[in-house]
């Protein structure tokens, strides 16, 4: 059985950047930064798995705000959980298997 | 405030207590004590205690709402768990109103399931919180700990089959549970499949005691999405009478709420909530939703909407047809 990191990543992988699923992700309309969508989300994703570089307050900020709502899948056009790519960064994170070591907090516009 | 710090408090009372933050035990079944409903069976009723956890989830929302980048916050983060977890109990003071609504919801759930003639028993104190947050924060061993737990007590209890009444919890025991625990096989069926199945066998038209009243409906993510319960809950409220409106976005596409997120960012899940609760508004000044997290996600931002989960809507219906 694929490790949970590779399950992301392979998931993740999957992403064609097409930003079809901006439009309807909910937390994208208020967070600071594109990184509060699900494209953004995947992207940081694949920077925190790949564990180049120390992650930042906002990268942590982008994956705990994702409401899993998985309105995003509905729009892709291959149909990427991100929501579940989202979870196992959470595990990731929580087991301490991240470059991570910023609190996390969550930034809203305005 | 920190969110390490509020996944750490919740994580640490559902291992100790059953429950994702400081509350009585006897919360799961208090509801249930005056209904003498049977205790043994192979289907029981399963609340997965969320409803009875929405007026303490209200109050530790407001006071994370309170202190959202305040120095109490960073304080909070400095102090050890267990006082972190002693701050939470002593601070959360849920209100007697909103507990006996959740109450009057169960209560509504369980006439609605012996009035379609469902034979149901009842687990009591093994009617237990599934982790939902546990699973979706990726606090993964604790999940996992927990999920155990409660399959062992559903196991000694002979469960063979439940009913579910709320998305989260028909998601966590049909979908994730069966991935998580060994051997889980207990079928999983939510009460409004079940009514509208009942509905569907009925021999005579079910009586229609509202009278076209105009509500509009939320779909909650879950149950849209990942569970296909979007056509029962329209077809149960047009039988009961009420013209069904959509919102703008629904079924499939519907708008998620803000809830998820309500403990980890209040203002951001508060902003979704506006949003979505404005595009409801625009069709109906009552809105109906059939989750306890979206429940409490509108209440906090509601004006002068009428809020009301689908079970009292039905069951309203069914105490003037009781009495007619
Ligand atoms: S699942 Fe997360 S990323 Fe996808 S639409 Fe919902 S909030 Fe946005
Ligand atoms: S719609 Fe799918 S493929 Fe396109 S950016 Fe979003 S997740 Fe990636």
């Amino acid at each position: 059985m694929a490790s949970l990191r590779e399950a992301a990543l392979l998931e993740a992988q999957r992403c064609l950047y097409c930003g079809f699923c901006e439009a309807v992700c909910p937390t994208l309309l208020y967070g600071a930064h594109r990184g509060y969508g699900p494209r953004g989300r995947v992207s940081i994703a694949l920077q925190l798995l790949a564990g180049k570089a120390p992650v930042s307050e906002e990268a942590l900020a982008s994956i705990y705000s994702c409401l899993m709502c998985r309105a995003c899948t509905t729009k892709c056009p291959v149909s990427v959980n991100v929501a579940e790519i989202v979870r196992i960064i959470r595990i990731l994170h929580n087991r301490g298997e991240l470059l991570a070591k910023s609190p996390v907090r969550i930034a809203v516009r305005g | 405030m920190d969110i390490n710090s509020i996944l750490h408090i919740i994580a640490e009372n559902t291992l100790r207590t059953g429950l994702p933050l400081p509350a009585p035990r006897d919360i799961a079944y208090h509801w249930a004590k005056p209904l003498n409903l049977p205790r043994s069976g192979s289907m029981f009723l399963y609340t997965g205690v969320m409803y009875q956890l929405m007026p303490y989830i209200k109050s530790f929302v407001a006071i994370l709402e309170r202190f959202e980048d305040s120095r109490l916050a960073k304080a909070l983060r400095l102090a050890a768990s267990p006082k972190l977890t002693g701050l939470a109990r002593a601070a959360i003071k849920p209100e007697r109103d909103e507990i006996e609504l959740a109450e009057s919801i169960l209560t509504s759930i369980a006439r609605l399931l012996a009035r379609a003639g469902i034979n149901y028993a009842y687990l009591y104190e093994d009617d237990m919180y599934t982790g939902v947050i546990l699973y979706d924060m990726g606090l993964e061993e604790a999940f996992q700990e927990h999920a155990a737990r409660v399959y062992e007590r559903l196991r000694r209890r002979g469960a063979k089959k439940l009913i579910t009444v709320d998305p989260h919890t028909t998601y966590m025991l049909r979908h994730v549970y069966p991935k998580y625990v060994d051997g889980f096989d207990i079928e999983v069926v939510n009460y409004l499949e079940l009514l509208d199945e009942a509905l569907a066998g009925r021999a005579q038209p079910a009586p229609r005691l509202w009278s076209g009243e105009r509500v509009v409906v939320h779909d909650p993510c879950l149950y849209a999405r990942a569970l296909k319960l979007v056509k029962q809950p329209r077809r149960l409220l047009e039988h009961a009478g009420l013209t069904v409106l959509e919102p703008r976005r629904s079924g499939r596409m519907t708008y998620c709420c803000g809830g998820p997120i309500e403990a980890l960012s209040p203002r951001l899940a508060g902003r979704i909530a506006s949003t979505r609760l404005r595009e409801l508004r625009e069709k109906a000044p009552v809105i109906v939703t059939m989750c306890p997290i979206c429940f409490v996600s509108f209440s906090r931002v509601a004006k002068n909407e009428t809020i009301v989960d689908i079970s009292i809507i039905l069951s309203k219906t069914l105490r003037q047809d009781e009495e007619a």
